[in-house]
């Protein structure tokens, strides 16, 4: 085991090549976070088709980076301009933004900056420790379970994507149904072809991942004619030298808020789709009820700007162990990386880490170091910002849809990739246009193959359709997908209705029939623990009864 | 002419498209293996998407009679393509740099297609134009050096290019 992590150290750490890529994709994901209309999952997207030329670990570093220095990037002009760069630092305004104005501009930039870096760190930590053994867990998943699985994956991301839960399955199965088309691979039958052979190989994952997210987001930021014109940013702030000692005093000194935030990242992460963009509120609105300082909230509070920002950077680790331990992406940028692990023709899944594991722990190291890249590089790109800022949209929106075009061809070096990606885009765009979450089809692309083959094993080896719910993690799976589904009513509905009252303790007795299932002692107790909370949340609560 | 909720117009494209996908998946060969058929996943999510397309359909009905849609601003506007007018002019664009892609290349194509998509977007002022074209022969240079030289890709030629 040392010999793998040093030698994965070694492939990270001392190859200078690798450093380089980190370096240039760190600095690239701080500057993708910073500009407003810019994600950071387009980032990571767009630097995709520079990895096909470099060996899997080189590519994941490069994209880690982007990752990594993309959370970053949003706080920094959420500060000084009081414009959140990505919707993960929009927290991070309510307090950043008035510090700044209140005279401490470095202070409020370190404060952010490290806050970031520490909870980067925390995740780091529970990544390594909890990936592995959550990989070990998957080991037990048959195709039945990881097909429960999966369908999930899809609901919580339906149904955590917000908006129209219709719409959110309706793209979800979309999705699905856009991976079924081309040659099958059970049986090598063509499938929706329609006659054309470019159809047979099907569409490959990135045109439509570019087309999807990356082109129909461009197409929205030029819309308007006035702003595509003027320069990305108004205000673009001035350079500030940052008071990197002063901040990590006061952060050490609010450990609890910061590891509090930390872990809120790391399980938001840990949930499919639920990104950065939930836990900084998340985090944020904990450390407000936490605090003796209530009043100070968003005039400047120190704990104000350190919730979010530590509670985003962590959403990182959490969504990496969902895809090192499963192979199912925790948000976009996940799924593009498991894209970029299929290219080089590796499938992610349970074995991931016992099957690659150089490549498994130079995630883990390149996570780290992604981390120390961000903190040196916010002074210098700071200065590249302010530089961006200047740029109008429409300028930027041009040549990187040129970008996507070459991009994308260069995957398999046909001209039919960048058509798809063409009409894809024009979904994307209509699609946001009608209010319907782009997220759930991401994914439904993603995982459709993988489910497919799941169920083509699970029926292979028996017919019998009761096992789906007859094995223990298959229906765990698909009671979470029916709770999760139904999340999004009980927080539309009224407090005091039947249906708020039982949702929570009747979920629980649910979920622990599946882990008495299980025979483990360890999951008999936890289940013990849900179906005893379940009963007493129902027994308290049991006057509502009374009174329907 | 009577208005239509833009929900219930694409309901109804949806159940149209899935009527057309599950009367194609009866065209899918079945080789006769045994196990799951190539059909049917696809047809499970086909009636999935045919059934949410339908709840869709007769929510927005019913929303339509509960708000009076008729004076809502959710419908359809002859004049609602002026809003789209910048994304159909990246549509057109990118259509006409795909069309000519096998003649022009992806290097003339594509100096091409940001100049005309940058004076489309920003405006057709001397100094915007040769701005434009600047940026356009600098940005794609450099991807088509990178692309070309430093990653190996063959990008598209083109015929022009070949001839000479």
């Amino acid at each position: 085991m040392i010999d793998v992590i040093l030698q994965a150290f070694a492939s990270i750490v001392l190859d200078p090549v690798t450093l380089g890529l980190m370096f240039i994709g760190t600095l690239a994901g701080i500057l993708a976070g910073a500009i407003p209309g810019f994600t950071i999952a387009m980032g990571v997207i767009l630097t995709l088709p520079f990895t096909f030329g470099m060996t899997p670990v080189q590519g994941l570093a490069t994209m880690l980076g982007v990752f990594v220095g993309g959370f970053s990037g949003g706080l920094m002009s959420c500060m000084l301009t009081g414009i959140p760069g990505t919707p993960s630092s929009v927290a991070t305004t309510f307090d950043g933004f008035p510090l700044v104005r209140s005279g401490k501009p470095g202070l409020a930039l370190g404060l952010g900056l490290w806050s970031s870096f520490f909870g980067g760190m925390i995740s780091a930590v529970i990544l390594v420790a909890l990936a592995p053994q959550l990989a070990f867990l998957g080991l037990e998943f048959g195709p039945w379970d990881y097909f429960s699985l999966i369908i999930f994956a899809l609901t919580i991301t339906v149904s955590l994507s917000g908006g129209n839960i219709t719409k959110g399955l309706i793209a979800g199965l979309l999705g699905l149904f856009a991976a079924t088309v081309g040659e099958d691979e059970i049986n090598g039958v063509a499938r929706f072809t329609f006659g054309f052979d470019e159809f047979k190989q099907g569409f490959a994952f990135l045109p439509v991942l570019i087309g999807l997210f990356a082109f129909s987001q461009l197409l929205t930021d030029v819309e308007d004619d006035k702003r595509a014109k003027s320069p990305l940013m108004s205000q673009s702030g001035a350079v500030v030298k940052v008071e990197h000692k002063q901040a990590i005093i006061i952060i050490l000194g609010r450990w609890i808020n910061l590891f509090r935030s930390s872990f809120i990242g790391i399980f938001t992460g840990i949930l499919p789709a639920a990104g950065g963009s939930i836990s900084n509120i998340l985090a944020y609105d904990q450390a407000k009820k936490a605090s003796k300082n209530r009043s100070n909230f968003g005039k400047g509070e120190y704990d104000g700007v350190i919730a979010p920002e530590a509670a985003n950077n962590a959403t990182a680790g959490g969504a990496l162990i969902m895809m090192m331990a499963l192979g199912i992406p925790g948000d976009i940028v996940t799924a593009v990386m498991l894209g970029a692990l299929m290219i080089h023709n590796i499938i992610p899944g349970p074995t991931f880490i016992q099957d690659e594991p150089l490549l498994a722990y130079g995630v883990f190291i390149a996570f780290f170091v992604a981390h120390f890249f961000m903190v040196g590089l916010q002074a210098f790109s700071l200065r590249i910002f302010l530089l961006v800022t200047k740029i109008p949209m429409y300028v930027l929106a041009s040549v990187i849809l040129a970008y996507c075009a070459i991009g994308v061809f260069a995957l398999h070096n046909v001209v039919f990739d960048i058509w798809v990606m063409f009409f894809f885009g024009v979904i994307g765009y209509a699609m946001k246009k009608l209010d319907f979450p782009l997220a759930p089809m991401i994914l439904g692309v993603v995982l459709g193959k993988l489910a497919e083959l799941n169920l083509a094993r699970a029926t292979g080896i028996s017919d019998d359709m009761m096992l789906f719910l007859i094995r223990p993690w298959s229906l765990f799976f698909l009671l979470m997908a029916i709770i999760s589904i139904v999340f999004p009513f009980y927080q539309d509905a009224k407090k005091d209705t039947l249906f708020t009252k039982i949702y929570v303790p009747i979920s629980m007795i649910l979920l622990a029939l599946p882990l008495f299932l299980m025979g483990s002692p360890v999951r008999m107790v936890v289940g013990g623990i849900l179906l005893s909370a379940g009963c007493y949340f129902i027994y308290k609560r049991s006057s509502i009864f009374k009174t329907i | 002419m009577m208005n239509i909720n833009k929900d219930t117009f694409v309901a109804i494209f949806l159940l149209l498209f899935c009527g057309i996908m599950i009367n194609s998946s009866f065209d899918i060969e079945d080789p006769g293996y045994q196990g799951m058929k190539a059909s049917f996943w696809p047809t499970i999510v086909l009636i999935l998407l045919s059934i949410m397309s339908l709840v869709m359909l007769i929510k927005s009905i019913i929303f339509q009679r509960e708000n009076n849609y008729l004076k809502s601003n959710n419908t359809y506007k002859p004049n609602v393509f002026f809003k789209f007018k910048n994304a159909l002019m990246c549509f057109f664009m990118f259509v006409l740099f795909l069309a000519f892609l096998d003649y022009l290349g992806m290097l003339i194509g594509g100096v091409l297609f940001v100049f005309g998509l940058l004076t489309l977007l920003g405006g057709f002022q001397l100094e915007k134009i040769i701005n434009h074209l600047i940026i356009s022969i600098i940005t794609i240079g450099i991807m088509w050096s990178i692309f070309t030289f430093g990653l190996k890709v063959i990008l598209p030629e083109g015929e022009i290019l070949r001839i000479w």
